[in-house]
């Protein structure tokens, strides 16, 4: 039973816990709010983080249930507005920097594309395709069994079929 | 046996990610010789997944807000000092610094932010930083080594070379991008047969720098053999010994020369 986590492994994860963040907000500055938040969380918990076991994948899992929780309080609170946070296309993503302007093209494509996906197929495709987690990690991470992890993955990888043939060019046509 | 089984969507994705149960990869790998529709869909598969990594992975080079370094060693950040972005690396290096001092001074150092970080420190706290990270020491594996290449080269807008140091008995275990002072630079990983790793930091910045002879210096208990060849730094890190170091840093310097050399002249 750890006291405190390894802080280096800790500092390592915070550039994928960020950008886990930014995948499940779909706000860069909503995001950084989340990563103080789950790191706050992790503090609380570190004794139930069992040493030597993936520290990110634990840490992904807290920041869902942070991000699950602070939703269902702000759904709560505007619950007359009737307005669902979570199902709108992701408004506010940057371009990463440092891109090369036809990188920039094509990736803001993909980064809108990928926008356009419920949130948690969002979060499935981040963390199969691009953190490369067990399925098994993920079902974990998003509290579901391993099936639905499954069905989410799929079908996010069925809706971003086309941005995957060749030029980009053509997925530009695309209307929502 | 299950030979005349349909493959499943789920079969061609966990194929298509290696989490496959590893009892299952020769017979799934059977269907796809004999079905080529479905051997282009596992294909299409896997080159989404590297789309998501080029649009994705940049983020990871971005600079951390400094709160974060605060509520990551278990303490909010004082709002007056929130504001201000930190290179990563200068974040890593003053909790490395920290680790190494103890707690106590940690909070003094953190607030140094003016203070300068050379070229080989950089270096030697950057492989110290992701030498030891068990689960993740580079952002792709070497056995994506051309993709890895290709990306990092885009990344720092010119070609890069991952040296093979195999005859040292290193083996590469991937690459990174990692912050620098104005630009990013790109980590190469290497690893022996006893888990000892060393790694090469390349980067340009935006002032062209002299070119130097190799240097040495040790920062923290890392080894670090830097020079500066044609604006670009390079700096070798490891806990090895100096002459072993050296050594290999006079590998990696000739195959970058031999690299250069063959390459088209623009």
């Amino acid at each position: 039973m750890p006291d405190t986590l390894p802080d280096p492994d800790l500092i390592s994860a915070l550039p994928r816990l960020r950008r886990y963040a930014r995948v499940l907000t779909g706000d860069f500055t909503r995001a950084d709010d989340l990563v103080q938040d789950t790191l706050a969380r992790a503090w609380e918990k570190r004794r139930l983080w069992k040493a030597g076991s993936d520290l990110r994948a634990w840490l992904f899992t807290i920041m869902h249930n942070v991000y699950v929780n602070q939703r269902s309080v702000r759904r709560r609170e505007s619950a007359e507005s009737s307005i669902d946070a979570d199902q709108g296309p992701v408004a506010g993503w940057e371009i990463p920097t440092r891109a090369t302007q036809s990188d920039r093209i094509e990736l803001a494509e993909v980064l809108a594309q990928i926008a356009r996906l419920p949130g948690e197929q969002r979060e499935v495709l981040l963390l199969a395709a691009v953190e490369e987690l067990r399925y098994e990690e993920i079902a974990r991470v998003q509290g579901v069994p391993i099936g639905t992890v499954m069905s989410r993955l799929n079908r996010a990888r069925e809706k971003l079929r086309h941005i995957n043939s060749e030029p980009a060019a053509q997925s530009f046509k695309v209307v929502k | 046996m299950s030979a005349g089984l349909p493959l499943s969507e789920d079969d061609l994705s966990a194929y298509a990610d290696r989490q496959l149960p590893p009892e299952r990869v020769a017979e799934v790998a059977a269907r796809l010789v004999e079905e080529p529709a479905l051997a282009a869909r596992v294909a299409a598969i896997q080159r989404q997944n590297a789309m998501l990594r080029d649009a994705f992975d940049p983020w990871l080079a971005e600079a951390l807000p400094r709160d974060f370094i605060a509520a990551a060693s278990g303490r909010r950040a004082r709002p007056s000092r929130a504001t201000r972005a930190w290179p990563a690396f200068a974040a890593a290096a003053s909790l490395l610094a920290g680790v190494a001092l103890g707690w106590l001074v940690r909070g003094e150092l953190l607030q140094r932010e003016g203070t300068p970080v050379t070229f080989p420190r950089q270096a030697a706290l950057t492989h110290a930083l992701y030498a030891t990270d068990a689960n993740r020491p580079v952002e792709i594996w070497a056995n994506e080594e051309e993709r890895m290449v290709r990306w990092l080269s885009k990344r720092l807008s010119f070609p890069l070379h991952a040296p093979n140091l195999n005859s040292v008995g290193f083996a590469l275990v991937g690459g990174r991008l990692v912050a620098g002072n104005e630009r990013p630079g790109a980590l190469f990983m290497y690893e022996n047969a006893d888990k000892q790793r060393i790694s090469l930091l390349v980067r340009k910045d935006a002032e062209p720098a002299r070119e130097t002879a190799f240097r040495y210096a040790l920062e923290d208990g890392v080894g670090v053999f830097y020079w500066i060849d044609d604006s670009c730094g390079y700096a070798l890190s490891g806990n090895l010994d100096k002459l072993q170091l050296l050594s290999i840093a006079r590998i990696v310097y000739g195959q970058l020369a031999a690299a250069e050399a063959s390459a088209p002249k623009p």
